[in-house]
């Protein structure tokens, strides 16, 4: 691994080093579609935060193809698949006795989701 | 006693400070870093790169819709045309307030945040509480603050636990439609672009 100097760090800051992959991978979502986030209970590294785990929301958006940071943190592979930005009420979240306007907003993975009916 | 002065000479580094340090001597021995590129990041953030880079992005959009709408339908090449790219905001998002919508972002996970338009994250919206309080009780978050909106505002939390990162357009206060952009990027706030406050007018 070459090492970080000086030299380095401007451009390092300036460009960064997006997660995005340009790769044509199918989509498994479309926007609109309703969606079950997979009760799963990974020991490792995951981007699946438990307070959403096993709730229904909704695809609002289709960020595009990301690397999979359950596999890659642990290098097992990027896993490339899609990002969206899906749509929870807090009402699924937290209870009958919230507002109906007020949701939650996070970025789901293809393999954190399933179909909901 | 001849040495009567209050201040602790040799206070006990605390776990966090002890840590980095550990760490640090790590990557230095094995030559994965140098102390001077250490030294040249910490400098970018601490004088380069902050929220007044945010608050220029969010008075162009007040001045200029088109710039408004190319903001919203490609954040991260809208931000870049002002020069603010990189590490931390390789891929963003821009969601706008509005007198009916009202937008939050926080990283439930870690404390993930848009550095080239923000800087460094502040204390609180590393810390738990927040993190915590704000997917859950985000008008009390807000109250915290001292913001509070009308009943009927809808509520958005985005949580920035993947590879996007969010940047709030506040709304632009009344009162200001004589202001020059630049006049107006003075005004916003660290807070506001992160949803956690209001802008006002001067």
């Amino acid at each position: 691994m070459p090492t970080l100097t000086k030299e380095i760090v401007p451009g390092l800051v300036a460009t960064g080093a997006s997660c995005r992959i340009d790769e044509d991978v199918a989509p498994n979502f479309g926007i609109g579609d309703a969606v079950e986030i997979r009760n799963i209970n990974p020991v490792t590294h995951t981007r699946l935060p438990r307070y959403v785990r096993g709730k229904k929301g909704t695809v609002e958006r289709d960020h595009g193809v990301f690397a999979f940071p359950d596999t890659s943190a642990h290098g097992k592979g990027e896993t490339p698949q899609h990002v969206y930005s899906v749509k929870f009420s807090f009402q699924e979240l937290w209870g009958e006795d919230y507002a109906d306007n007020m949701f939650l907003y996070i970025d789901m993975f293809d393999d954190y989701m399933r179909a909901s009916s | 006693m001849a040495h009567d002065h209050d201040h602790p000479h040799n206070k006990p580094l605390s776990d966090t400070e002890l840590r980095v340090k550990a760490l640090e001597s790590i990557l230095l021995e094995k030559e994965l870093i140098d102390a001077e590129a250490i030294d040249l990041v910490v400098e970018t953030y601490e004088t380069k790169i902050g929220p007044r880079n945010g608050a220029r992005v969010v008075a162009k959009a007040w001045t200029d819709a088109d710039y408004k709408s190319r903001l919203l339908e490609n954040a991260t090449d809208a931000i870049a045309e002002l020069g603010f790219s990189g590490v931390q905001g390789e891929d963003m998002l821009v969601v706008e307030n509005t007198d009916d919508v009202h937008n939050i972002v926080v990283c439930t996970l870690c404390s993930c945040y848009p550095w080239p338009t923000l800087g460094l994250p502040p204390v609180w919206y590393k810390a738990a509480p927040y993190r915590a309080k704000v997917v859950k009780d985000p008008r009390g978050v807000l109250d915290e603050f001292g913001v509070a909106l009308p009943e009927d505002t809808e509520i958005r939390v985005w949580d920035s636990n993947a590879e996007l990162r969010y940047l709030v357009l506040p709304k632009r206060p009344d009162g200001t439609d004589d202001m020059s952009e630049e006049q107006l990027a003075d005004i916003v706030t660290r807070d506001s672009m992160i949803g956690t406050g209001l802008v006002s007018a001067p």
